[in-house]
């Protein structure tokens, strides 16, 4: 090998310009490919609602990308292939749990060729681990009921107690995959939770004249924010969860709107309306039409203003 | 009992944040639930999170143990790097063990089990079984009748931290089969899934899909003309890697023992008997915008065929279009099919095609139809082409089961044409299973 290296013959420039062009491609690629330096953690989480509280609490440490909009029924996600991708890449996978993501996530998290995300994996957090579940069934339980969740209600994050613990859990798993930024995990909680310890204040002193009231919501979406808002629940438009309402079921709530007052019927924007507006008709009351999550309406750009949108709008409807 | 479980699953989830025992834990209103109070649950330490120290410790350890053990070294572990094996998990939302254990801890490794079955109400006004011989369901000429196509038994479970098995049962009026049954290894590096077991080859698109996953109700025919099997599968090992780019591009390496249906019809294209088999499919998946989703992929297979061989190769498009948040969709389907054999004196080739458009108008409703080409069958021979056209109205009241409608008009190879008509239902107990996509 000690023999001189022979230059090889001048490319003409149109060859060159291709091969620069190829290499450009290339190092572009590359460079999209890895993560700027000051972020050291890549996570994926299922819902916008558990994305903004993953950037609340990771900051600039870390990438956050939401396998799902805020405009989504979350039950139903269409993710194609392409969306293994991104949790090909991901450190952390931070999902809802109680079979919320079943009808999705697992083929997605089987492709990804990603282990450590696997149930079970060191990069896998499950929200609903961290917080107290409610309506868990105690009884014998199938799908008479309509489709349920057999491990309890997954739509906790709306609320702030909830939303606190899950927060608490994050900051510890981030901490434990990246132990050199546990402190500013731990700084950026602390700062979490005194912002949330003042929206609260501030929540519920205009949840306070409404305490007590009754709605009616379209499926079980809202029960743990509305124990915390201290309003109570009137009936459900869908007679059993998952399925859409007959006109004797409407009708039968028409009379339990007007015995109970009701002035509000929540329902998700990404449901049909019409099931909730005939109600309205015919019991007085008011159609919200609210986002189902972070993202799910211009103003909700994060876990906070998707709280604050929800509040402001029930305190509303219901003066 | 149940309070105490409860009460252990809340405090096994507290403890996953070290704080969380000092945190403004707020007290739940609903009655039914117990007091708050957490205890970890025995065996379940806190960690605090390790340090930079402790972890460069940790890889040291680990290299010393991997050589002792006679096995490459790892390399440097950075943060977020795969460990040899997942680390114990992290609570389950189920109940924590309270004294005693769990009493329901059996149930709780009972894999996934499920079940579809599936059966349809037939009628044509000519002879399939001679003029488009096919699978079914299909009926004899003018006589509506009623037919059990399958029970699909499902069972799945995670193995161990490395793997997963997946294994379907076909029952029918044929008898009981393996459909499917193996082993996927999750944990390989650089990209890799295996496959081993029996399973359905990686050749185009409706072939790895299970029935209750197919938009109409019956397969195409070309499927069975010119892979001369329902689907082309059997006992082998998939290797499958995911190419580290943007986008979803998958190549699968598969070598299988495929047994081939013995047809009266094909004898000089088929030869029967198990035959080894090599196949190859890259696969891709783009998401262009937040509603468009586009699937490409091109297969390759290799067949023995008695003394020679045989030569199918494949081509499919997908597209899925999603006009808003809800449930309305349209679904593009198309597949080409070619194949060769070079078994018998003179060498023959066929081709067959399908297309097929479904709108997914809500949750419950969707419509559509289906053109398709493929090698006729004329005086039990190959001879022509023939041509169908199918509509489908599908019907969905829950999630766990589908009606529906599908109508055909089928011109011949030997000129002539044929109707027929099949009114199916479907349904599906047990775990949930994922979404087709």
């Amino acid at each position: 090998m000690d023999e001189p290296l022979t230059r090889p013959p001048p490319k003409n420039g149109v060859e060159m310009r291709l091969i620069s062009a190829v290499a450009c491609a290339v190092a572009a690629l590359i460079v999209a490919g890895s993560p700027a330096a000051a972020v050291a953690l890549d996570v994926v989480t299922t819902t916008e609602g558990l994305a903004s509280l993953v950037r609340e609490v990771g900051g600039n440490r870390v990438s956050v990308t939401s396998l799902s909009r805020g405009t989504q029924d979350p039950h139903f996600v269409d993710a194609s292939p392409a969306v293994a991708v991104k949790i090909r890449r991901a450190q952390l996978l931070v999902d809802v749990g109680l079979d919320l993501e079943v009808g999705w996530l697992p083929g997605l998290v089987n492709v990804s060729r990603n282990a450590d995300v696997q149930p079970g994996g060191k990069g896998r957090l499950t929200a609903a681990t961290a917080v107290q579940v409610v309506e868990a069934p105690t009884g014998p339980v199938d799908r008479s009921q309509g489709d349920i969740h057999p491990g309890g209600n997954p739509h906790f994050l709306s609320d702030p107690r909830r939303a606190e613990q899950v927060a608490q859990a994050i900051a510890a798993k981030l901490s434990q995959l990246d132990p050199a930024g546990a402190a500013q995990y731990e700084a950026q909680l602390s700062a979490f939770d005194k912002k949330l310890a003042a929206a609260r204040r501030g929540w519920e002193e205009k949840l306070a004249p409404i305490r007590g009231r009754a709605v009616i919501t379209h499926h079980r979406t809202l029960s743990y924010f509305l124990d915390w808002a201290g309003l109570t629940v009137a009936g459900y438009l869908e007679p059993k969860p998952g399925t859409p309402p007959p006109p004797s079921h409407i009708a039968e709530l028409v009379g339990i709107a007007k015995a109970r007052g009701v002035k509000a019927i929540l329902v998700e924007n990404y449901y049909d309306q019409r099931p909730a507006e005939v109600l309205a008709k015919h019991s007085g009351a008011r159609v919200l039409s609210i986002p189902g999550d972070v993202g799910g309406a211009p103003e909700a750009k994060d876990w906070f203003s998707w709280v604050d949108l929800l509040v402001t709008r029930i305190v509303e409807a219901n003066r | 009992m149940r309070k105490l479980l409860v009460a252990g699953a809340i405090a096994a989830g507290l403890t996953v944040s070290a704080r969380a025992q000092e945190a403004d834990t707020p007290a739940p209103r609903p009655t039914s639930e117990p007091s708050p109070q957490p205890t970890p649950p025995p065996g379940h330490v806190p960690q605090a999170a390790p340090t930079a120290e402790q972890q460069s410790d940790r890889a040291k350890l680990e290299a010393d143990i991997a050589r002792e053990l006679g096995a490459a070294p790892p390399g440097p572990v950075t943060p977020g790097a795969r460990e040899s094996a997942p680390a114990p998990q992290a609570p389950a939302p189920g109940p924590a063990a309270p004294t005693g254990g769990n009493p329901f801890a059996r149930i709780l490794l009972l894999p996934d089990i499920s079940a579809v079955g599936s059966g349809a109400l037939s009628w044509n006004d000519y002879d399939i079984a001679t003029r488009s011989p096919r699978e079914g369901p299909w009926s004899d000429p003018r006589r509506v009748t009623a037919l059990f196509q399958e029970l699909e038994l499902g069972v799945q479970a995670v193995i161990d931290p490395y793997a997963r098995g997946d294994v379907f049962l076909a029952f029918s009026d044929e008898g009981a089969s393996i459909e499917e049954a193996y082993l996927t290894a999750l944990t390989l590096p650089a990209g890799v899934v295996v496959r081993a077991g029996k399973l359905f080859s990686p050749f185009g698109r409706i072939n790895t899909q299970h029935p209750h996953t197919w938009e109409l109700v019956d397969r195409p025919l070309a499927w069975q003309r010119l892979l001369s099997v329902e689907a082309l599968g059997g006992p082998g090992l998939d290797v499958a890697w995911l190419a580290p780019l943007p986008w979803f591009a998958e190549l699968h390496l598969a070598y299988q023992t495929v047994e081939p249906a013995a047809l009266s019809f094909a004898a000089d294209a088929v030869a029967p008997g198990a035959a080894r088999t090599g196949v190859a499919r890259l696969v891709n998946f783009v998401d262009f915008t937040e509603r468009l989703s586009v699937g490409g992929g091109v297969s390759g297979a290799l067949l023995e065929n008695g003394e020679g061989w045989r030569d199918v190769a494949g081509a499919d498009v997908y597209l899925k279009y999603r006009p808003g948040p809800s449930k309305t969709y349209l679904a593009l389907q198309s597949e080409w099919i070619w194949r060769r054999s070079r078994a018998s004196a003179e060498p023959r080739s066929d081709w067959g095609v399908y297309t097929q458009a479904v709108y997914h108008v809500s949750r419950r409703w969707g419509f559509g139809g289906r053109w398709e080409r493929a090698p006729g069958v004329f005086d039990g021979a190959f001879g022509g082409a023939e041509q169908r056209w199918s509509g489908l109205a599908s019907f969905a009241p829950s999630e766990f089961q589908r009606l529906r409608l599908q109508g055909g008009w089928s011109r011949l190879p030997a000129g002539g044409d044929g109707l027929e008509a099949l009114l199916a239902v479907e349904f599906s107990m047990g775990a949930h299973g994922a979404h087709p996509f």
